[in-house]
């Protein structure tokens, strides 16, 4: 163990005065279900550690037709969050429950392929990222968040504090396939949300995990359904068009040609869950 | 490399540790406190070896800087087993043959807990999904899921006995 020392900031600005002081020989961690690890098997060796779990950002709040939810809220918190069932339902289906209880969302933002499932589908609902820095906060959506592998458009004195979820009324359908039923990294996840005009479906979203360098949006599969029924034929189209946009890798889950192949499949099973769901919110 | 004292509550008693920046709670627990019920195993959070209840929820010690749990109440197996016999879970494991080398067993049997006090009767789905993070290479899963059957059914048996005692 090569680390000299362990920071516990009580507040954020006592977080954020620290990160400006050490600047990028700190490494920062949430939960530590990603870090830990790397650490534990010596591939990461840093000198100085910040854990977030005193700064205060683990509450969920609303906010007007939104939802706040504190970086630092664990995925367990989310499981339970019945205003944003599609967010519930990709933290149900993420690792396992003592993972859970120690994981959070704003380190899911964070977690390398094939991981986040929550920030797929916190994509899928169009979500904002709030970054506290020296200058102030700043909203940031989602989509822009991510810049690359395992980059992103926070600034090395940044830190993200919140995730703002919008609530409103519409369908979602949260798909993930796994070598397993439970505690398995993605094949690939999809997360659709969209809101319904009668048949039609309006304003859709379909987000893609484990499908790319980060959580990316498949522009062809939501340009085959907006404004159409989801007919089979119309989710053939999006499904195909889905497994174009996708930007599949090779690890030890599944092969590049595999993930893309499963990409068109599980659009097709999440468009054809939004056909018939029942549903209220999403 | 400055050590640091951390204070927390350990079965219901205040411990208090001298360790060393990142120090995890496994290897305090298994090293220095001599829970040795807590194992080392994978170290990456993906065999539930390590698995402890902090504040009554699972977590994976091995992940858990011991600097976090400062405050906070830790469990152990060490701390549940009686002196003088065994807990409904434990013999229900002990008598569906739940184990072989017994390595997993203190995280099978603390997650085992956890999910009977939120749940006392939950089917095979509930329970293979509580302990989906929890690792058995002897047994193939089979004996340990009928285990904590066995305990849900003998937990529920004991509450209405407890019950009927109370109206009594």
């Amino acid at each position: 163990m090569t680390v000299s020392t362990y920071f516990q900031p009580d507040s954020l600005p006592e977080a954020l005065a620290l990160l400006g002081e050490h600047g990028p020989d700190l490494l920062v961690i949430a939960g530590g279900t990603v870090a830990m690890p790397l650490i534990n098997e010596g591939i990461s060796l840093p000198a100085k550690v910040m854990g977030l779990r005193r700064v205060g950002l683990g509450g969920i709040e609303q906010r007007g037709d939104r939802l706040a939810i504190g970086a630092m809220a664990t995925l367990t918190a989310l499981t339970t969050l019945q205003e944003v069932p599609l967010l519930a339902e990709a933290a149900r289906h993420t690792a396992s429950w003592a993972v859970r209880n120690m994981g959070t969302v704003g380190g899911n933002l964070f977690t390398p392929p094939p991981g986040g499932d929550v920030a797929t589908a916190l994509l899928a609902l169009d979500a904002q990222v709030e970054l506290v820095g020296p200058a102030g906060a700043r909203l940031l959506p989602l989509s822009g968040f991510w810049t690359g592998f395992m980059t992103t458009a926070a600034g090395p004195d940044e830190l993200v504090a919140r995730i703002v979820v919008p609530v409103a009324p519409g369908r979602h359908a949260f798909v993930k396939l796994g070598r397993k039923a439970a505690n398995t990294p993605a094949v690939v996840t999809v997360a659709v949300r969209a809101a319904m005009d009668g048949e039609a479906v309006r304003d859709v979203r379909i987000a893609l995990g484990a499908a790319g360098p980060h959580p990316l949006r498949s522009a062809g599969a939501e340009a085959a359904v907006e404004g159409r029924a989801l007919t089979p034929e119309v989710i053939a189209s999006a499904a195909g068009a889905a497994a174009e946009d996708a930007q599949p890798f090779s690890d030890q889950v599944a092969s590049t040609w595999y993930r893309r192949r499963m990409v068109g499949v599980m659009v097709g099973r999440a468009l054809a869950q939004l056909a018939s769901a029942e549903q209220r919110g999403a | 490399m400055a050590s640091v004292v951390v204070a927390f509550e350990l079965g219901g008693r205040p411990v208090e540790v001298l360790v060393s920046p990142l120090a995890t709670l496994q290897q305090v627990l298994r090293t220095q406190l001599g829970h040795t019920s807590v194992k080392d195993g994978c170290r990456q959070g993906g065999c539930g070896s390590c698995t402890v209840l902090l504040d009554g929820e699972p977590v994976l010690s091995c992940l858990l800087p011991v600097e976090d749990v400062a405050g906070r109440r830790v469990t152990t197996l060490e701390d549940l087993t009686p002196v003088d016999g065994l807990t409904t879970v434990q013999r229900a494991f002990l008598d569906a043959n739940g184990f072989q080398c017994g390595y997993c067993t203190p995280g099978m049997e603390l997650v085992t807990k956890a999910l009977l006090e939120r749940n006392p009767a939950p089917t095979r789905a509930d329970i293979a999904e509580a302990l989906s993070g929890n690792v058995c290479r002897c047994t193939g899963y089979v004996p340990i899921i009928a285990a904590v059957e066995a305990a849900a059914a003998a937990g529920s048996a004991a509450a209405v006995v407890a019950s009927e005692g109370a109206t009594r």
